[in-house]
């Protein structure tokens, strides 16, 4: 397993994996980068080619995930990266699959009695997924991002307190789970037991974008559960100990 | 496909009327060659046959004979069965015929079972059990774990384990999930069920 490093070709990297697009945007670079280097791009786009090369690694290596490395990069940036995630999702990629879901849903030929129960299922899912990613905006991420100014003295520990005095870090790994599932259980469904009366190319299209949610979402709350989580609790920790 | 490989009905059966039915039937499947057999151990007239084979007989005749039914064709490529029902089968199954099965959904059934000789995967072990059905249509009813434990007189990890096994044999694991697979598998009927109740 050869890392990606600062000094690969951008273009070589997404030649490589082209997966990787939608994570480069959210970090923060558009297209047209030319022969550039990542450290050449990061510098002119203001971003910490640190943390630039860790986040596409751990996007295209499923096995390679440095948790010391990762608790030590910035929270600033992390919960940035996982807020522009949501972006992704919110503004494209759910809208996207809601289009050609209804597209592939009305292709079908005759009688289709199970296109209802296909959409009510996948409309409750994208109401879990959007609710989540609710929650961890308006709960969550601020705590995170006001415990850590606190930490540096930018903030008053007092005035933090009172700020989130009947706060409870949520465990969202449940919630993780159960998305995850579900996602899962909606690519089974339609590759394995949906009768063969509905156009196959929208089909396909349509299960392309599911698998790249689900790809892209496993490696989103992998980095809540496993690098975010035990960071709040570093971080409660330090506090706990200045004290 | 290179090595393409004979594809051979044997049925078996006391009854004149199942024997020509099915033989007539079965000649719109995928199968080259269709045997028909009044008694089991006739079948050792036809050790010599290769290919992939498919044996159908009631589920008790195969019961009883399955040793020897395997002894008789170890030589073959393929060997599987299908249980041939009189009446409606208790178990819900792909590869079970009924005596009212149309005569499409037969070679339906038959073609699927030489597909996935074909492919040589272990499709034959992602047929649910009866209690796994049980379990699987009072999950559709929207019962938790307890109480499906409480209803089938059974411990909690019982209902845990079938739910696994539900779940590794259908790729299924949501209850939501799984009711929409009981309902396009039609082991539960939609009616039954609130759809628009998913969660
Ligand atoms: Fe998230
Ligand atoms: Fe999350």
């Amino acid at each position: 397993m050869e890392l990606f490093n600062e000094n690969n070709k951008l273009a070589a990297v997404i030649h490589k994996d082209h997966s990787l697009l939608p994570v480069i945007n959210r970090l923060g670079v558009r297209l047209g980068f030319g022969d550039k280097t990542i450290r050449n791009i990061c510098d002119e786009n203001g971003i910490d080619p640190a943390f630039f090369v860790e986040i596409i690694n751990v996007f295209h290596y499923e096995s390679y995930f440095p948790e010391q490395k990762l608790m030590n990069l910035s929270v600033v940036y992390v919960v940035d990266y996982l807020i522009k995630t949501h972006e992704y999702y919110r503004n494209y990629l759910i809208p996207e699959i809601d289009r050609l879901l209804h597209l592939f849903l009305e292709s079908c030929e005759g009688q289709c009695p199970e296109s209802e129960m296909i959409l009510n299922f996948y409309e409750r899912l994208q109401e879990e997924c959007l609710a989540h990613f609710k929650t961890e905006e308006e709960e969550e991420f601020p705590f995170i991002l006001a415990l850590n100014q606190v930490l540096k003295g930018n903030t008053d520990s007092n005035e933090f307190k009172d700020q989130f005095s009947a706060f409870k870090m949520r465990n969202f790994e449940e919630d993780h789970g159960n998305i995850d599932d579900k996602m899962f259980d909606l690519e089974n469904i339609i590759i394995k037991y949906l009768p063969p009366s509905y156009n196959q190319n929208i089909g396909n299209s349509l299960l392309s974008n599911l698998f790249m949610f689900e790809k892209d979402l496993k490696n989103h709350s992998r980095i809540e559960d496993n690098i975010l989580l035990p960071k709040v609790d570093q971080l409660i920790k330090t506090l706990a100990g200045h004290e | 496909m290179s090595n393409y490989s004979n594809k051979i009905v044997i049925i078996i059966h006391t009854s004149e009327i199942v024997l020509k039915g099915m033989s007539e039937i079965l000649e719109g499947s995928l199968a080259d060659e269709i045997v028909a057999l009044r008694r089991i151990d006739e079948i050792i007239n036809y050790s010599e046959l290769k290919g992939d084979l498919i044996i159908i007989a009631s589920s008790s005749e195969l019961g009883k004979n399955l040793p020897f039914l395997e002894q008789v064709f170890q030589n073959s490529t393929n060997l599987k069965f299908v249980s041939f029902y009189t009446e409606q089968p208790e178990t819900y199954s792909d590869v079970a015929i009924s005596l009212n099965d149309a005569p499409s959904l037969i070679c339906y059934k038959i073609n699927e079972v030489f597909n996935s000789a074909i492919l040589g995967d272990d499709e034959a072990d992602s047929e649910l059990t009866r209690r796994e059905l049980e379990v699987l249509q009072l999950i559709t009813r929207g019962l938790s774990n307890k109480e499906i434990a409480d209803h089938l007189y059974v411990s909690i990890h019982t209902v845990i384990s079938h739910r696994k096994n539900i779940s590794e044999k259908t790729g299924i694991k949501s209850a939501s999930g799984l009711t929409m697979y009981a309902i396009l598998k039609k082991i539960v009927d939609v009616n039954e069920i609130n759809t628009s109740d998913l969660v």
